[in-house]
């Protein structure tokens, strides 16, 4: 099966594609929230509410990001087992994901007035930082053989 | 009709694109900054198309999900599109007669017209329907074109680089 898959360019290229645009709208709610927590996003009191309202889009990009990602790893499992960039991108990914499910989420979930202002902006720039780069990287993969 | 073509010829054998064109690290790292912004751009208009079709936020005023993106959706539509001007100059024969930069092409000038007709027209009566989950009909329907188009660029835009039709 993935050998098939693996000859099949266009295949490869249309979950890649797909991939892309699952990407983006994962990207879009976690930066409606750090743009926020940054306080670039003007009213910061309403953070909480639509962190809640970003979470939702999170599970369900993040699963289509999910479905179309492993078939791609799969297909060419060897090639991106060898591949720095790949581990660099898996290790950021996971590094993100701890991230965002612990300490981002307390900080986006609670009341902008109980934290100290430093938190909410440090959270939303290492958030930021974390996933632009697992982006970035996954993008590296294809320039880094 | 008077091609382009020699236009093109022109543009790709200048000395600073052959130069990019020609070095390791110009086209990787361009087309990563482009692939990076378009996709932290196409992100932040899709939240607020969600909450037009009425898929998230929907306890949140449109105005206070939309007016503190502007500036970001701006600033990343800059960044992709410099980087995609940059990409298509220093290498426009490789460009030009691809279907999917075509389709591409279209579908930006398209989103743009989509953008401009809903600012122009129901996004001037917003104080009215601010507040509503539920927004009027032509807002929601501006919404999906817009989630469908920006997919569609994202799309095309992968594609290009794998045309089977070459």
């Amino acid at each position: 099966m993935s050998q098939a898959y693996r000859e099949s360019l266009w295949l490869f290229a249309v979950t890649q594609a797909l991939h892309l645009v699952a990407v983006s709208a994962f990207l879009g709610a976690i930066l409606i929230v750090d743009l926020r927590l940054l306080g670039w996003g003007s009213d910061r009191q309403s953070h909480a509410g639509i962190a809640r309202s970003a979470q939702r889009i999170l599970l369900w990009t993040g699963l289509a990001v999910l479905v179309t990602g492993i078939p791609q790893f799969t297909a060419n499992a060897l090639r991106y087992y060898a591949s720095p960039v790949f581990a660099f991108k898996m290790a950021l990914l996971a590094a993100a994901l701890v991230f965002t499910v612990t300490l981002r989420r307390r900080v986006a979930g609670a009341d902008g007035d109980r934290l100290p202002t430093w938190m909410p902006r440090a959270v939303g720039a290492v958030s930021i930082a974390l996933w632009l780069g697992v982006a970035i990287s996954g993008r590296w993969i294809g320039f880094s053989e | 009709m008077p091609s382009i073509l020699p236009a093109l010829e022109w543009l790709e054998a200048l000395a600073w694109a052959t130069a990019i064109r020609e070095s390791n690290w110009g086209y990787p790292i361009m087309e990563t900054a482009h692939v990076a912004s378009i996709v932290a751009f196409a992100g932040l208009v899709m939240v607020m198309d969600l909450r037009l079709v009425g898929l998230a936020f929907a306890q949140t005023p449109l105005t206070r999900i939309q007016r503190p993106l502007f500036p970001w959706q701006m600033a990343g539509f800059a960044l992709s599109g410099v980087t995609g001007l940059l990409l298509f100059v220093v290498d426009p024969l490789r460009y030009y007669g691809n279907v999917f930069f075509r389709v591409k092409l279209v579908l930006l000038a398209l989103a743009g017209f989509n953008a401009l007709g809903f600012h122009l027209t129901i996004f001037r009566t917003v104080g009215r329907w601010d507040e509503d989950p539920l927004v009027p009909t032509t807002a929601r329907l501006a919404g999906a074109v817009s989630l469908l188009f920006w997919s569609v660029i994202i799309v095309s835009g992968r594609l290009i680089a794998s045309n089977w039709f070459d």
